[in-house]
């Protein structure tokens, strides 16, 4: 792993461990409602500042806490459109998916590729050190599959147009 | 080894109380019930089950005296339940609240007890004798936000509220007919009922556990910045230390003597704070022992581990693959401490005995008789 992802995921998961102190916290606003605040956002006294942290202008990841509720931003590496289209696509596949992942926000903020949204009944059924496990290691992994799969799209179309030139010969 | 037992009742506990002799706990297992086991031979058995609530309890306190249970939840309602016969019977106190009720506890004179709520305010809940009912008073107005704490005064009629907003309040609880007009208790006793003695705007964050030092001398709340803070001289001109420290914030604290504090919270591991000489607070050490995680990294390889970490071993993590883990906390707790209560004797200014309980389900008592260091504080 690079030094500098390193150091990244590193600072993430920093943040995660102070930012996912998260309780049961019943709404303010609506009786006999209990919504995460993150996503309402009804009582400014409940949100914590929000906190960005960038790798680069490409790569940034930004953390959002509330009192039970904290919503976590990922903007992933797109170096050219193959992979921009295979990011989006990828992303979207998992996105369609977001029940099976459980912390997973089936839309992403604007602006981020994906976004995971954790509660407090997260925490409460999950151990808190294994849910900011997973979080590092989705962001460790999102980028080697990408490249991976940038690589065999590669690989794939020039064999394909090696066996269409094949003809010509 | 501070933790002298453990008892594993539920996946999940918001809060948890204790008889007046000891040997019955209620506790609410993350649902709308309240549970008490009771203790015969050695083993905890399950004794009675309260239904009443339709949406979480969000606060139980068991009377000493009276034997009488109040539970709080977030259906905006409260119940005391007596002791009848063989059965629990409940009696509904219309708090008139329209937003959830949060936190509750008795007066130490157990005629009244005190309900936090998500409507920004506080309940003062007294029994009426001739309609046979709960009353409930309303301090209204001066939260700003959720009441998440509450807090008696030794003399019965103070009370230190922490809210959402980040302050912690004072109020005077003098109500006619129940209080009497006492001298000794000084001149908080000459003000009416919901006036505001105090304001404390120490904490930039939300304030949450508070707690009154045995004497009712010094007064301890946490706010969610790391930070405990003590006030003396709980008046006009009061005097405030704020002690931060490096760990997850607490979520309770409770006063075992004068000059020590246990906080509780996030970081799963009670830690002890004592007053020098000097009356200077500061941090002393975590009660349970660390569990240190010797794992080194190792680089994880497909997306499948992810996904694997998630179904498979997050939530009842046995830990095998060793992919460079964050520390796991705490000791005996694995998940964030909620509720801390004393075992004490009632009356005597020191306690060496406490439970505490958390989101991991377990009911932990906790003595310090074997921690000869801590004892020296006391």
């Amino acid at each position: 792993m690079a030094n500098s992802l390193r150091l990244y995921l590193t600072c993430i998961r920093n943040t995660l461990e102070a930012a996912m102190c998260l309780q049961n916290f019943p709404c303010q606003e609506v009786e006999r409602h209990n919504k995460p605040e993150v996503e309402l956002k009804t009582s400014p006294e409940l949100l914590l500042k929000p906190i960005l942290i960038c790798r680069n202008e490409a790569e940034k990841c930004l953390i959002e806490t509330s009192i039970n509720s904290l919503r976590i931003s990922l903007k992933v590496k797109q170096a050219d459109e193959l992979e921009n289209i295979l990011t989006k696509k990828f992303l979207r596949f998992l996105s369609m998916r977001a029940e099976a992942f459980q912390v997973l926000r089936r839309k992403p903020v604007q602006g981020y590729d994906l976004s995971f949204l954790i509660t407090n009944y997260h925490c409460e059924e999950m151990q808190k050190h294994k849910l900011i496990d997973f979080i590092v290691q989705f962001m460790e992994d999102i980028d080697k599959e990408i490249s991976e799969l940038k690589m065999s799209v590669n690989t794939r179309g020039r064999l394909v147009a090696a066996e269409f030139l094949k003809q010509f010969i | 080894m501070a933790a002298v037992a453990v008892h594993q009742f539920a996946p999940c506990i918001t809060c948890h109380a204790w008889s007046p002799d000891r040997s019955m706990v209620a506790f609410c297992p993350n649902n709308s019930e309240v549970h008490i086991y009771k203790l015969s031979e050695d083993k905890w058995e399950q004794a009675h089950i309260l239904q009443k609530h339709d949406q979480i309890v969000s606060g139980i306190d068991w009377s000493s005296r009276a034997n009488r249970i109040v539970t709080v939840s977030h259906d905006r309602n409260s119940y005391v339940w007596n002791y009848e016969g063989s059965e629990w019977v409940p009696t509904l106190v219309i708090l008139r609240l329209n937003r959830a009720a949060l936190c509750v506890q008795w007066s130490p004179q157990e005629n009244k007890f005190a309900v936090g709520s998500g409507a920004k305010t506080v309940c003062i809940c007294y029994y009426e004798q001739e309609n046979n009912w709960w009353v409930s008073k309303l301090i209204r107005k001066r939260h700003n936000s959720s009441v998440t704490s509450v807090a008696w005064h030794p003399n019965n009629i103070l009370l230190a509220t922490t809210s959402t907003d980040g302050k912690c309040r004072v109020f005077s609880t003098f109500i006619k007919g129940v209080d009497t007009r006492d001298s000794k208790a000084g001149s908080s006793s000459d003000s009416k009922f919901g006036e505001q003695i105090l304001q404390l705007d120490l904490s930039f964050s939300w304030a949450f556990g508070v707690n009154w030092s045995p004497s009712g001398n010094t007064l301890a709340y946490v706010g969610h910045s790391s930070t405990i803070y003590f006030v003396d001289d709980v008046g006009p001109s009061p005097l405030a230390q704020n002690v931060a420290f490096r760990d997850l914030p607490l979520r309770d604290v409770l006063f075992i003597s004068e000059k020590v504090v246990i906080g509780v919270g996030f970081d799963c591991n009670p830690m002890v704070f004592a007053a020098d000489e000097s009356g200077m607070w500061s941090f002393v050490r975590f009660l349970g022992e660390r569990k240190t995680s010797s794992t080194g990294p190792k680089y994880g390889s497909q997306f499948s581990e992810a996904f694997g970490k998630l179904y498979g071993q997050s939530k009842h993590g046995i830990n095998n693959d060793g992919v460079d883990n964050s520390r796991q906390r705490g000791g005996v707790h694995e998940n964030c401490i909620t509720c801390i209560v004393p075992l004490g004797e009632a009356g005597s200014s020191t306690i060496t005995r406490f439970s505490t309980s958390g989101l991991d389900g377990k009911v932990v008592i906790w003595d310090l008789e074997s921690q000869q260091d801590l004892l020296e504080y006391l």
